[in-house]
């Protein structure tokens, strides 16, 4: 067996261990507020029925390994609790959200990569001219301002001032009816129904979240990719093709093949923290995304939704982590399969 | 020597201290605008005059726009914007030095301590890998919420997500430290393990730690506004810049863009000055 495959073995047995730290963590989470839970959720003003009725259904009156036993067989059937809030199941409320969640993330990694990418690559052909200095400047100045903020001045510009983009609120127009759910994220669904109309409208309302996320985090591509492509742009294949007197054209292609394990392993990270990191930027645009959600059930002390949350972006941050160690492992050829010393 | 004499050189003592510390001023621009900027800040929240009582709403006054009587405005609740985006600089820059502190004490320690070769602590480190890419201001907001929502769990929250990075700093730079020649000497001159870790390892990774810690402190400022934004851990009476540029959201749609605009201004300024305070760190620890 070559140590490629022996690597990715290792690497994916560390899931099934991996996931029962994050079941073990959400589970955990009830046990950190402080005094009676029941008494925190119901902030004081419920009666003792209702109380009892709480702990009951948190299942503080068992003792703590039935819970634990009930916690985690109860998940292997794919049952995560009922929300205090709405006595919906916890699975299905999420689950409806991440596919918007999803696409927003999505589009706001594309346009953080190609943007920092191009903000830092042209710092890093002009290295020590004024353009890398402006670059960098530029760079340090979108990494100072928050992406919530960042989503706050582009309201004011572009739909107050301009009037370009649709009013902040939701995805599509309050008017308009969602297409039939496939894939459960709207611009998706919408392309698969052949609703053109709703697309456009959806991809409209995308405008400003996508850029307050996008902006914010093309900064980090940005630092990155100037610091590699520069790097690359003094490296011996690309002065060899300099030397060969190949287009400008070719030689950032170059330079751009030696950056992508770094813009794989950012993109990647910056996936999974995207996850629930777009949580504020979502409030601010009214999104109705997970990250969303679970701010506001995060607010209303839900703890069944808190755990679903925890271990949901605890398992896409897990599985996210091993597919990038295995990727870079197969696209970049020096990496040692964790031979060290 | 003359009495002259020693005046003298006593002034040229001054004046040289005078000289080589505007040296090391022009050195160090960088640290020296970001450390003036943030000193300013602190001034300005906790001693300067401020043109309206920051805490006391003009119910009559509401949503004004920018005027010289109320240089930023008054937000929905007739507070003035201008003395109030001053005034919570006592409320997060405190807390986000105090978060710094103690990440930096308990992470640099952990650092230190697994800083040996082995898989205790290369297992160690894989769990800070998995734990620093989870969601860390999702997390912080369910610690800070379920914990009791009030200023020492924000504390908390920044201790949380900062210690990771600390950790993982100090250790790599003392992993490659410890092969140097003058650890060896010291051991070779029979210095205890803890002498070796406190003595000659710490003073030697101080300066980028330093630098991480201006990074961390200006993470800490982008933390609590967040966490302030969505009503977390301070409460909506406190002045902060969070919180006011949570007002100010509400408001924006409609064109009150000073309700937000001073808050996110302080926040873009006390962050740049930090990142400022770390880049020199790091210029100077590059040219060393």
């Amino acid at each position: 067996m070559s140590s490629f495959w022996k690597y990715t073995f290792r690497r994916l047995a560390l899931i099934p261990v991996g996931l029962l730290i994050v079941i073990t963590a959400a589970f955990g989470l009830v046990s950190i507020v402080p005094g009676d839970p029941a008494l925190a959720i119901t902030g004081g003003l419920a009666s003792e029925e209702k109380l009892s009725q709480i702990r009951g259904e948190l299942g503080l009156n068992e003792p703590l390994p039935t819970r634990y036993w009930n916690y985690v067989s109860g998940l292997f059937q794919g049952d995560m609790g009922t929300s205090f809030f709405t006595q919906l199941p916890i699975r299905d409320e999420l689950f409806q959200r991440i596919p918007d969640t999803a696409e927003l993330v999505v589009m706001a990694l594309a346009f953080a990569i190609v943007f920092g990418l191009a903000v830092g690559g042209i710092g890093a052909y002009f290295r020590g001219k004024a353009a890398d200095r402006g670059s960098r400047y530029f760079t340090s100045a979108l990494q100072s301002i928050p992406d919530f903020f960042i989503g706050i001045l582009l309201i004011y510009f572009f739909f107050y001032l301009l009037g370009w983009t649709p009013a902040p609120v939701g995805r599509i127009g309050l008017l308009e009816t969602r297409p039939p759910q496939v894939t459960g994220a709207l611009l998706t669904d919408s392309v698969i129904a052949g609703q053109w109309d709703t697309f456009r409208s959806g991809l409209r309302h995308s405008i400003m979240p996508v850029l307050a996320l996008g902006i914010f985090y093309s900064a980090y591509f940005a630092k990155t990719s100037r610091a590699v492509l520069s790097a690359a742009f003094a490296s011996r294949q690309v002065e060899f093709a300099r030397a060969c007197g190949l287009p400008t054209r070719t030689i950032w292609l170059y330079a751009l093949r030696e950056a992508r394990t770094p813009i794989i392993t950012y993109g990647a990270v910056l996936f999974a923290v995207l996850l629930g990191g777009s949580a504020i930027v979502e409030i601010v645009f009214s999104w109705g995304g997970s990250g969303q959600w679970a701010v506001e059930r995060i607010l209303s002390l839900d703890i069944p939704a808190i755990q679903g949350f925890v271990l949901v972006a605890g398992t896409i941050t897990l599985i996210t982590y091993v597919v990038l160690d295995i990727l870079v492992a197969k696209l970049d050829p020096r990496i040692s399969y964790g031979k060290k010393s | 020597m003359t009495i002259p004499d020693a005046v003298d050189s006593v002034s040229a003592n001054q004046s040289s201290a005078l000289k080589s510390g505007w040296m090391w001023v022009r050195r160090h621009s960088g640290i020296a605008i970001g450390l003036f900027v943030l000193a300013s800040i602190l001034f300005a929240a906790f001693l300067a005059p401020l043109p309206h009582d920051p805490f006391e709403a003009m119910p009559t006054e509401v949503l004004l726009p920018p005027s010289s009587e109320h240089w930023l405005g008054t937000d929905r609740s007739g507070f003035d914007v201008f003395s109030r985006v001053i005034a919570a600089g006592r409320l997060d820059l405190p807390l986000a030095l105090a978060g710094t502190f103690l990440s930096l004490v308990i992470g640099v320690t952990i650092g230190l301590l697994a800083s040996s070769k082995g898989r205790g602590s290369e297992s160690i480190m894989r769990g800070l890998d998995v734990f620093q890419a989870f969601p860390l201001l999702v997390l912080a907001i369910v610690i800070v919420t379920l914990t009791g929502n009030n200023l020492p769990t924000v504390v908390l929250a920044i201790v949380l997500i900062e210690t990771p990075r600390f950790v993982r700093l100090t250790r790599s730079q003392a992993l490659t430290i410890r092969e140097s020649r003058f650890i060896e000497a010291a051991y070779a001159m029979g210095a205890t393990h803890r002498r070796v870790l406190w003595r000659h390892l710490l003073p030697n990774v101080s300066g980028a730690i330093l630098a991480q810690a201006s990074l961390a402190a200006a993470n800490a400022i982008v933390v609590i506004a967040a966490l302030s934004f969505l009503g977390i851990g301070t409460s909506p009476t406190d002045a902060s810049w969070g919180s006011m540029i949570r007002g100010g959201s509400q408001v924006i749609a409609t064109g009150d863009w000073w309700v937000a605009f001073g808050a996110g201004l302080a926040v873009f300024i006390t962050v740049l000055a930090f990142n400022a305070i770390a880049d020199g760190i790091q210029k100077t620890l590059e040219e060393k």
